[in-house]
């Protein structure tokens, strides 16, 4: 049972900043990892399970900007940090760089690891915006992807880049 | 409105059962697709198309490719046609989605059927169901030059709801008040009897989350028996399992020297010939040989990055509805159907985008485990498998040792001989018992074959197989048999031409008995600057060429050029980069096929250098990604596709490129190191030490 998250018996939850929103979550979800909460209690189904452990990438979200695997975090141990989902990266609609450089690139095979992929990419750029293919490799070498999309992805990060650089 | 009326899909399974308790199980069913399935797929309501796709959407891209053809029979624009994926109560029955086949055997109904409802819609036709017509193929719009959409890239069908993570995978399914189940198994190969002898239910019922324990007949995968747990949140499913603290009792042992034993093709090969023939011509065995090699293959995960998942439903009426991510829905929906004992009527599987299948999502397996935690616990069930059942309750390539030998005489193939052992994959024991495997020991198995026939002119040839039950279990996986056997076949014809002392292009070209792979081989000769000679001027680094070609169920082409560095100083094998010719006929959309090509190289280089299931204590040893890994982006190289499409019958590209990347990159080693790469994965350690 989750102690920190129970102020009172009958309000007994706890509160996560996801996507720049407030969102409940319900005591029995306080001890639930990160992922499971986001997926199965909030309904934001973008980050996948893949193994559980954080080795293949696929639930990959934003902490305070940087990249994680949410499969490792309880969800009570984020309370306090803005989470990002790939939910929440257009804004109004509009797409954010790297998301149109993956459409651009048609990366997506069975896309079912792109979600993380796409974090990893997010938050490569924000700290380095405009990587050479090796350091691409270096930050995205822990997101797995079973289908063969490595080369679109460096491409594809390459293209987001120059987007981001032209601006809208 | 124009619609076909859809038909309710023919008889169920077989439903005889044995006195001693045996059900035999359920087969599926392969109809060809005809007009009057096509004539399901496609729809018409007051200015809005409809097109149900009849194949699993897995990563091919064939909602895309499928809509491209309505499209242009149709003769309207992407955005007038919606696209779904299918139900088992959407269309008429479609048999699963493997073997590359979609477009090969499904194109021609699809553009048939929506050439006739655009001709009907043109004649002012109203409401009813259409007849679709059997237009000949050069009638057709999609098949012409002239097309619009098709050969052409267009918005790939799902993309941006991938980009935006909505939801669109069975895993993401969510239902009202739904539950979370998971079945424990023994720490054992599901081919072993494996019974619970002890748990602790009082210590499971006290987790905060705890639903129920299930013990169901149902829950038996092979001779595995299952216990069945719910829960209300996902993550009290590990804590359950750590309280109820199962014992187990299993019979019998096996580690990795059994599996080894059993498929050695050199024991094998003692007491004379194999049993199962892909050519018999007689050899003369007294002679030496000019070539002579032995290469293993090992066991190898599909390894998806989406675990197996199901969602079940039972309504009060007693109807089930299931969400699934498998090749075969309507298989699905037969097995459910029967071992619940309920009327197909009564079942209802959605399928939904898979988040990789491979081969791999074929059978029944994890459906089972949530139809019957449903009906157990009266509750909507989601079961997705954790990554270690992935890897310990599928089944797996199976692993393979080939003994090759021939003799060349100037210049020439005479005499060839591959012999090899494997475990089943169509015929796959996940599925079968032994007694009924044991039946099809008759009539081989055409997924362990595939790819075996000698593509090259030879005097004499000997290709011949066994097949053995493993303790493990083995079926199909990208390309079944195609990918290993090519592999050695390749393997063996470069040494052929070094035997020959002959250019290894130049040497495939002259034996090749198959122009459109010849073909394929031309252009990517042609695209990576064949015959260029790899310089390096440190002494610590090999580089090496390599080039390999194959034919893919006799229908699709490829031909691959590799280009290798090894690194004595970082001790590592680096593939540089790769070329990749590719033909499988007329094209509907060149960058799905280009990405294709892309996803089988690098799965050739997965299995060349990487790939690797080990067995430990009756079972397999893997449970993460870190015990048995897949490539990863630093070990993607450049990769450059030349498609070839001189306008033949469109075929497929699921899993054409993958038999000649693997060989194309052993070659090359063998090039840079003067080493023979027998045993997969090749990893620098395995490299004899420099002379």
């Amino acid at each position: 049972m989750c102690e920190s998250c129970t102020p009172f018996l009958w309000v007994a939850m706890m509160f996560l900043k996801v996507n720049g929103r407030t969102r409940d979550v319900a005591n029995e979800w306080c001890d639930e990892s990160l992922l499971w909460v986001l997926r199965e209690h909030l309904g934001l189904a973008g980050a996948k399970f893949g193994c559980g452990a954080g080795v293949c990438g696929a639930c990959t979200v934003l902490l305070d900007g940087k990249a994680a695997r949410s499969c490792l975090f309880a969800a009570r141990e984020v309370e306090s940090v803005e989470i990002t989902t790939i939910e929440g990266l257009s804004i109004s609609g509009s797409l954010h760089p790297v998301q149109r450089a993956w459409l651009e690139e048609s990366v997506s095979q069975c896309g079912y690891c792109q979600a993380g992929q796409i974090m990893s990419a997010v938050a490569l750029l924000q700290s380095n915006p405009n990587p050479t293919d090796r350091e691409i490799d270096a930050a995205l070498d822990g997101n797995l992807c079973r289908c063969g999309t490595q080369q679109r992805i460096r491409s594809a990060i390459h293209t987001a880049a120059k987007l981001a650089r032209g601006g809208a | 409105m124009n619609r076909r009326k859809f038909l309710l899909a023919a008889a169920g399974g077989l439903t005889v059962t044995f006195s001693f308790g045996c059900a035999l199980p359920v087969i599926p069913k392969r109809p060809r697709p005809d007009l009057s399935d096509a004539a399901s797929w496609i729809r018409y309501a007051s200015g809005r198309y409809l097109l149900t796709v009849p194949r699993v959407e897995m990563g091919q891209n064939v909602l895309t490719a499928m809509k491209q053809i309505a499209c242009e029979e149709l003769a309207i624009e992407p955005n007038a046609l919606a696209v779904e994926m299918h139900s088992t109560a959407a269309i008429r029955r479609a048999r699963a989605t493997v073997g590359s086949e979609s477009i090969k055997d499904f194109a021609l109904p699809l553009a048939q059927a929506c050439a006739t409802l655009r001709e009907a819609i043109e004649s002012g036709a109203g409401t009813g169901m259409i007849v679709a017509r059997a237009i000949p193929q050069e009638a057709l719009r999609s098949f012409a030059r002239t097309a619009r959409f098709v050969g052409k890239a267009v918005a790939v069908e799902q993309a941006r709801e991938i980009v935006t993570g909505k939801p669109l995978y069975a895993s993401d399914v969510r239902r009202s008040n739904m539950h979370f189940g998971r079945v424990l198994r023994a720490n054992a190969s599901p081919e072993l009897r494996s019974t619970a002898i002890s748990m602790d239910e009082l210590a499971a019922a006290k987790v905060p989350g705890f639903v129920a324990i299930v013990r169901d007949a149902l829950l038996t995968q092979g001779r595995s028996e299952g216990i069945g747990i719910v829960s209300r949140t996902p993550g009290a499913l590990e804590r359950i399992e750590a309280a109820l603290a199962i014992r187990w009792q299993t019979e019998t042992e096996f580690d990795q020297s059994t599996i080894h034993q059993a498929i050695d093709i050199d024991r094998r090969t003692i007491n004379g010939g194999l049993s199962n023939k892909v050519h018999r011509e007689t050899l003369d065995l007294t002679r030496p040989w000019d070539v002579d090699i032995r290469i293993d293959v090992p066991l190898a995960a599909h390894a998806p990055i989406e675990p197996r998942v199901a969602v079940a439903e039972l309504s009060g009426e007693g109807r089930l509805e299931m969400w699934v991510g498998s090749q075969d829905v309507f298989y699905q929906r037969d097995v459910i159907a029967k071992r619940l004992g309920l009327g197909e009527q009564n079942v209802v599987v959605h399928g939904m985008r898979v988040g990789g299948a491979f081969g791999g999502k074929t059978i029944c397996t994890v459906e089972l485990e949530a139809a019957a935690l449903a009906r157990a616990s009266k509750l909507p069930i989601k079961v997705q498998w954790t990554r270690a059942q992935e890897f310990r309750h599928a089944f797996h390539r199976p692993p393979s040792s080939h003994r090759l030998r021939a003799r060349v005489r100037n210049g020439s193939i005479e005499d060839w001989s591959h012999q090899f052992a494997s475990s089943h994959i169509l015929f796959t024991n996940a599925v079968l018992p032994p007694w009924l495997q044991r039946l099809t020991d008759f009539i081989g198995d055409d997924g362990v074959a595939r790819g075996s026939t000698l593509p090259y002119r030879a005097l004499n040839k000997r290709v011949e197989f066994d097949l053995a039950r493993l303790p493990v279990f083995t079926g199909p996986w990208r390309g079944l048999g195609a990918g290993p056997n090519v592999f050695a076949i390749e393997s063996a014809i470069d040494e052929c031409a070094r035997a020959a002392n002959v250019d290894a292009v130049a040497f495939r070209l002259r034996h090749s008995v198959v122009p459109r792979m010849s073909r394929a081989l031309e252009r990517v000769a042609s695209a990576a600057n064949w015959g260029r000679a790899l310089q390096s001027s440190d002494p610590a680094i090999q580089r090496g060429r390599g080039v390999a070609c194959g034919v893919y169920k006799a229908m699709s082409y490829a031909a691959v050029v590799a280009d290798v560095t090894i690194d004595h100083g970082r001790r590592t094998i680096r593939v540089d980069k790769l070329w990749c010719a590719h033909d499988c006929g007329r094209i509907i959309n060149p960058d799905q096929v280009r990405a294709q090509c892309e996803g089988n190289l690098v799965w050739g280089l997965g299995m060349v250098l990487i790939e690797e299931l080990r067995v430990a204590q009756s079972q397999i040893a893997a449970t993460t990604f870190l015990d048995s890994p897949i490539p990863r982006i630093s070990d993607v190289p450049p990769m450059e596709i030349v498609l070839v499409d001189e306008g033949e019958p469109p075929t497929g590209a699921g899993e054409t490129a993958i038999v000649a990347a693997g060989a194309a990159i052993a070659n090359a080693i063998r090039n840079a190191t003067g080493v023979r790469p027998t045993k997969l994965p090749l990893r620098y350690e395995y490299l004899p030490p420099r002379t």
